[in-house]
């Protein structure tokens, strides 16, 4: 990803070690400003390490980082008026109203105590806890309480929001609302967003820019139109033995799998051209088998994230999102 | 019956209308760093005293806060409607006294300063705020000394209000007693930094209030109970300054040594820098603790 000037968030070689781990590994990152970046990997492949190293909550072990054009090292104070962070975890004290806490955190932040009440209240009525901002937090829903962890994120009005797996426990209908508020967030309020997530489809939502990161490295960054542009996979279904279909091919240096009746052909990195299905269709003569299906299936942020990241970590992260 | 009055028609104009004006970008002042350590110090002054909280959260501040100030109340009434000069009710005879209600509160008080925030995961939103670990920290012990300070100053010093108003010639007694004040805040100052340090530092390392309050008044007993013991068994010459381990007799012999009195106490009489010290070391090494529970990482 290319911001140039425009960049809202770079790093050089940001790397944070912990003893043996090394949990974020020389990480090059430049963020344009008025995006919405998805951050995906896998549980533990080094996104909130990411998020929390950018937000001062921990040292970098070395490289560099700026957001909003400050240094993260020495001027972390300033760059946290302007930023917003809704952490993954309960993080919400019970014995309060929604009210004095979202206020409370405005004034953390800087604003003026009457400011940070007004803002407070018109936060939680955008997003969408209304009458009860009076009650104790104590007594909410989960998505109750992911709404007023955003509106704390968004009270001081920041330029930038880190959402940390804001759909995180949540039920389908909750989910909706939230990516919909995140949505909402970022396409009419103007902020630039980074969410966090190993969600494929939460990340498809809502982001135009997806960075992917796997056991702390950064594997993939871009917009995810251009990541997505080309053929996907190709799906072959011959009369005939398809696993020998499946050796043919691999002869040809394609890579495919069986699924049922069917021969998945992963797209290569450059994507699906006329050679792959050239490469095919002579497999499939060799055989001498009749070829009764041969389509072409549309690239997905799935398919992306298979093939660069892979493994046991991408398996998991698809079985996520088909739950 | 037919009326001559014209029918009631609904006006063409409302009287209003309801706009939702949507998200509003926020152009007035941002305060800063300053401003956060502030609020925060307000805030958990708040959560200490037990306001926007349910009543029963209430109950032992009010509690402390009457049981800390009726004796100087009483020692007034009496030197008001009863004057004589047999009753003797000196400030470290007060100190005395609320020398357990400031254990208590103190027992209370570090628990609420920092064991919720963290229990609940709250700290991971304030630091992503306009404050460093090193502010919250100092927001927090600021907080819990004002709190401690309303009861180590508060009694003393409505006695020397009612000394002064009760004297013969109140501006010269003032005058003659002003250092008095001096005093008051002297000691004000070193016991509930002495209480609430060791509280905070205890509360540092739990996230169950009751469980930190509970170590705190039971290491307390324990350290005491301890230093008792060792004071039988040592020789004199290094039994003499067990006291300074034993934080029930210190606060008593701290007093003491600030009022210029006799501490009347079993275990030691020390020369008085050595309580002052003693409460300085042990503050120092709370904070000590507090500061690489908090900043490790910073």
């Amino acid at each position: 990803m290319t911001a140039g000037g425009n960049a809202i968030v770079t790093t050089s070689a940001l790397t944070k070690q912990y003893g043996s781990v090394r949990a974020l590994d020389s990480v090059d990152l430049s963020i344009p400003r008025a995006s919405a970046i998805g951050l995906l990997g896998a549980n533990g492949a080094g996104k909130s390490t990411l998020i929390k190293l950018l937000l001062g909550l921990i040292s970098p072990t070395s490289g560099e980082a700026t957001m909003l054009g400050m240094d993260i090292r020495t001027e972390v104070i300033r760059i946290r008026e302007r930023v917003g962070y809704m952490p993954e975890s309960d993080c919400l004290p019970y014995d309060v109203t929604a009210a004095d806490f979202v206020g409370h955190m405005a004034e953390m932040s800087g604003l003026p105590g009457r400011a940070a009440r007004q803002r407070a209240n018109d936060v939680l009525y955008q997003v969408g806890v209304d009458e009860e901002r009076y009650r104790l937090i104590r007594g909410f829903s989960t998505g109750m309480k992911q709404r007023v962890k955003l509106a704390q994120a968004i009270v001081h009005d920041p330029e930038l929001v880190f959402f940390d797996e804001p759909t995180n426990g949540m039920d389908p209908q909750g989910r909706e609302d939230m990516l919909n508020l995140i949505n909402r967030i970022h396409r009419q309020i103007g902020m630039t967003i980074v969410v966090s997530s190993h969600l494929l489809e939460d990340i498809e939502r809502v982001c135009d820019y997806v960075v992917m990161v796997d056991r702390g490295k950064l594997v993939v960054n871009g917009r995810i139109d251009d990541l997505m542009r080309g053929g996907g996979d190709v799906i072959v279904r011959i009369d005939g033995d398809p696993q020998a279909l499946v050796d043919r091919l691999a002869a040809r240096r394609l890579s495919a799998r069986l699924s049922g009746p069917e021969v998945i052909v992963t797209a290569p990195t450059g994507g699906v051209d006329d050679a792959v299905y050239d490469a095919i269709r002579d497999a499939v003569v060799e055989l001498d088998a009749p070829l009764r299906l041969l389509r072409g299936r549309e690239r997905s942020l799935e398919d992306v994230y298979i093939q660069t990241v892979g493994g046991v970590d991408a398996e998991e992260a698809v079985a996520a999102n088909g739950e | 019956m037919a009326s001559n009055q014209p029918p009631v028609t609904t006006p063409a104009q409302p009287y209003g209308e309801i706009y939702d004006l949507g998200y509003k970008h926020y152009e007035g002042k941002r305060l800063g760093r300053t401003h956060a350590i502030k609020a925060l110090i307000i805030y958990s002054m708040k959560r200490g005293l037990g306001i926007k909280k349910k009543w029963t959260a209430k109950l032992i501040p009010i509690g402390l806060y009457v049981t800390a100030f009726v004796p100087a109340f009483i020692v007034a009434g009496i030197k008001a409607f009863v004057p004589t000069d047999d009753f003797v009710y000196s400030y470290h005879d007060l100190n005395d006294f609320i020398s357990l209600t400031l254990l208590i509160y103190a027992a209370a008080l570090g628990p609420e300063m920092l064991s919720d925030d963290r229990r609940e995961n709250v700290l991971s939103l304030y630091f992503s705020r306009s404050l460093t670990r090193l502010d919250y920290l100092l927001a927090k012990v600021a907080a819990m000394g004002i709190l401690l300070g309303t009861i180590a100053f508060g009694p003393p010093l409505l006695l020397f209000l009612a000394n002064v108003l009760l004297a013969d010639n109140p501006i010269s007694y003032f005058f003659n007693h002003v250092e008095d004040i001096g005093r008051i805040l002297a000691y004000g100052v070193l016991v509930s930094a002495y209480l609430g340090s060791i509280s905070l530092a205890i509360a540092a390392f739990t996230n169950r209030k009751g469980v930190a309050g509970a170590i705190f008044i039971g290491g307390l007993l324990m350290v005491t109970g301890i230093a008792n013991a060792l004071f039988d068994a040592l020789d004199a010459a290094v039994g003499d300054y067990i006291i300074l381990f034993d934080p029930f007799d210190l606060i008593i012999a701290l007093s003491a040594w600030v009022w210029g009195e006799p501490t009347n106490m079993r275990i030691a009489d020390l020369p008085g820098y050595w309580y002052g010290f003693a409460v300085l070391v042990t503050i120092a090494l709370a904070g000590t603790l507090m500061y690489r529970r908090y900043l490790a990482d910073d």
